[in-house]
């Protein structure tokens, strides 16, 4: 059985024996990945022998994809691959596919499967040659060619947690491909070439092409419409997207798209992609953590851009609570240190919302944010410093930005001085709010009193009451914030996002603050809860 | 965003919501609706931004007028985030242009509601009055959006403070004035109370919903 020959313990022993030998091989070829982008891809040596636990788990990896066996696939998927990858590949490639097609009856399809996770492997451990990039490129093309461009839908099923990196991984490579495209400083007159021939490869508009195009084929949308308004899934699914793996798909592309707009700068668009997809606990996304997580982020951060703080905050707040909660079932995942970093940049968004926008959080939440952020979030606070702490979290927390334009190659003054998209981002993001810096501290003050003249206040502030004036102007406009409340996420109604309040009459502020009543209900209920065990318990001796 | 178009047109509600909204050969389209946004004081910002994205994507089609008629109708939807979000959309050797520093100045003195300033600088070179020609009504429409600023945050205003905001004075500040159902008394602007300038203290209860009862009304069932 195959099984056999990768348990765990098995595995233990035999790394052991195989660590010393692959440590030699393994420097020779590090030396050959050095830099990013040399043309010469990774080669494997050639006569390289396929160690028999390998050749062993791909004919059983093969076997269970033509079965269908999702089961099977997402322990293959999730753990083997994984843990042979730790142990036989954590510094170089998997076997080319050409290598392993003997053993898989040259099945095409599942070639391309295969050389999926192969460029993945090189992304995620190795640096890919833009060879490396170039074909990776090509196999996705294979692949969605294959789905989208078959006469009936494709007999394969697989994992919802693969098809959801196929997509994830799609634009993660189209992400990197356009921020190395723009570093053309140590590239070789061969790779421009390479580059300026083949503007096709990685273009927003090819990117674009498949995610729509399984929208599309999915039915998705009208799939959703019809889970929201009823009628006949059947019917609105159609052929293809009654299929699990089309309608999956389908609806990954819609995520997909929300980050491809994001990272374009293209906030209104983002969430307009989710114009069918309601934020709630029932939604299909949070069937794949990971999946679960990129939305919030994505949602949350373009709702920060839009200057919708409070929305943002409910976004963050809601995905970090979900996580805090379902610790225990992520932390064994394989992408549990990747679902950690994007849990600690929403921490740091969150801090920085929380400082524009004074909000009281769940109890858990503002602990956690606490610890993590409470240097930050009271810098931001109090106005000391801050925009040097905004810029700091804004550049660690926000996703890696891109240009869909590569650098015009004809015009090489234009190559040297091609900006980082970030700067194009944070520069405008951080003007604005500049515009809001003074807020903190005239907000402190404004809380000590009920009524308070101008000029008094002015002079307690240190400047001018004109000045004065324009800051209890910006105060206002920004206490107010369009807030969702029911609909798609780009609706919302003009709502006042502040305890405190004010308005001027003449030369005097006259000030209010909300307050919020304490709350009983909560104690009373889980008091009535814990008696009610004590009395069972109680009876349960008798 | 404030003044969301209502009455937009169906040609462009359909380009807007699908995949036609990348097509390059629909940017005349949106080209032309800015147009009639730009005469007839309409303004549609998701249409706005289509066009961007089709520059973003197209950059041998951008059009540097097309782009400023768009910035300068952002400037008249202040305090909303408009302005912003379409440079987010343009790239930075674009954003460092003349012109479009000129419009971005001028966002920062409305975000930061300088607005003598606003007016200080605006008449200061005639360049500004001619970066905004095309729109007619850019006056109008920003005394419109000081206008509401002020109502937001006063109940009284002086009479020579609120005609610097607006840069108005004499018949023209009396016909304004009463075009927003204000009040003159004493050199005092009265401005009704509204939602936003009424400042009252509001405790805030708590709610409690069905929902978290059901566990204990399911106990009183066992009782």
């Amino acid at each position: 059985m195959y099984h056999d020959n990768y348990e765990e313990d098995d595995l233990a022993a035999e790394v052991e024996l195989v660590t010393s030998a692959q440590f030699t091989q393994d420097t020779d070829v590090e030396d050959g990945f050095g830099s990013e982008g040399v043309i010469s891809s990774q080669k494997q040596p050639i006569a390289v022998e396929i160690p028999d636990i390998i050749k062993n788990f791909i004919t059983y990896f093969h076997r269970n994809v033509l079965e269908n066996n999702v089961y099977e696939l997402h322990t293959i998927y999730e753990v083997s691959f994984n843990k042979l990858t730790d142990r036989f590949y954590a510094k170089q490639p998997w076997p080319e596919a050409e290598l392993i097609s003997p053993l898989v009856d040259d099945d095409q399809v599942f070639l391309t499967l295969y050389r999926e996770l192969y460029y993945r492997h090189i992304y995620a451990r190795l640096s890919p040659s833009l060879q490396d990039r170039f074909h990776s490129y090509e196999n996705y093309c294979d692949l969605f060619n294959y789905i989208l461009n078959s006469d009936f839908p494709v007999n394969l099923e697989l994992p919802n947690q693969w098809l959801w990196d196929i997509i994830d991984e799609f634009i993660y490579q189209f992400q990197s491909f356009c921020n190395c495209r723009n570093r053309v400083k140590n590239r070789s007159e061969e790779e421009i070439a390479l580059l300026r021939d083949n503007p096709q490869i990685w273009s927003c508009y090819s990117v674009l092409n498949v995610l729509y195009s399984l929208i599309q084929k999915s039915r998705i949308n009208e799939q959703l419409l019809v889970n929201k308004n009823g009628g006949d899934m059947l019917e609105a699914a159609g052929e293809y997207g009654s299929k699990p793996l089309y309608k999956m798909l389908g609806y990954f592309s819609i995520i997909g798209l929300l980050r491809v707009h994001c990272l374009l700068g293209d906030y209104t668009l983002a969430l307009k992609m989710m114009d069918n997809i309601e934020l709630n606990k029932k939604a299909l996304f949070s069937r794949v953590i990971p999946c679960h997580v990129t939305t919030y982020y994505y949602v949350g951060f373009s709702y920060m851009m839009m200057r919708r703080y409070a929305d943002a905050i409910k976004a963050f707040s809601t995905v970090l609570t979900f996580i805090q909660r379902t610790k225990q079932y992520h932390t064994r995942s394989y992408q549990f240190d990747q679902i950690a970093k994007k849990c600690d940049q929403m921490y740091a968004l969150l801090a920085m919302c929380i400082a524009l926008c004074p909000t009281r959080l769940d109890e858990n939440i503002h602990n956690h944010l606490r610890e993590k952020y409470g240097d930050q979030l009271s810098k931001m606070q109090k106005g000391e410093d801050s925009m040097n702490v905004f810029e700091d979290l804004f550049q660690y927390a926000c996703p890696k930005f891109i240009s869909p334009n590569g650098p015009n190659f004809e015009d090489p003054a234009s190559l040297s001085q091609a900006i980082e998209p970030y700067q194009h981002h944070a520069k405008i993001f951080l003007n604005d709010i500049r515009n809001q810096a003074m807020i903190p501290t005239l907000r402190s003050f404004l809380k000590l009193y009920t009524t308070m003249s101008i000029d008094k206040l002015a002079a307690f502030l240190e400047m001018d009451a004109e000045e004065l004036r324009t800051q209890l102007l910006i105060f206002k406009q920004r206490s107010r914030q369009q807030k969702w409340t029911t609909g798609n996420l780009l609706e919302g109604d003009v709502v006042s996002t502040s305890d405190l309040d004010f308005c001027i009459k003449q030369d005097m502020i006259h000030i209010a603050e909300s307050k919020i009543g304490r709350r009983y209900g909560d104690w009373f209920l889980r008091n009535i809860t814990r008696f009610q065990d004590v009395i069972a318990t109680l009876e349960a001796k008798n | 965003m404030a003044n969301l178009a209502m009455n937009r047109p169906e040609v462009i509600q359909s380009l807007i919501d699908g995949v036609d909204r990348y097509n390059p050969d629909n940017i005349s389209i949106l080209e032309e609706y800015l147009t009639t946004q730009c005469q007839n004081e309409e303004y549609d910002l998701m249409a706005n931004l289509a066009a961007l994205k089709l520059y973003q994507f197209n950059p041998h089609l951008t059009n540097d007028k097309v782009i400023i008629n768009i910035l300068v109708k952002a400037l008249t939807a202040v305090p909303a985030p408009d302005f912003n979000l379409c440079l987010y959309l343009l790239t930075e050797p674009m954003i460092i242009d003349e012109p479009i520093q000129q419009l971005t100045s001028l966002q920062q003195l409305l975000e930061q509601s300088r607005f003598a300033k606003f007016w200080e600088t605006f008449n200061s070179d005639p360049s500004y009055e001619k970066l905004v020609s095309n729109v007619s009504g850019f006056k109008k429409a920003i005394r419109n959006l000081v206008a509401r600023v002020v109502s937001m945050t006063h109940q009284q205003i002086s009479v020579q403070l609120l005609q610097s905001y607006l840069d108005l004075k004499g018949d023209d500040f009396t016909a304004f004035v009463k075009e927003q159902n204000w009040e003159v008394k004493d050199s005092i602007v009265q401005i009704p109370v509204n939602k936003d300038n009424e400042a009252k203290t509001v405790v805030i209860r708590e709610n409690i919903k069905f929902e978290q009862l059901t566990k204990v009304i399911g106990y009183s069932n066992e009782i």
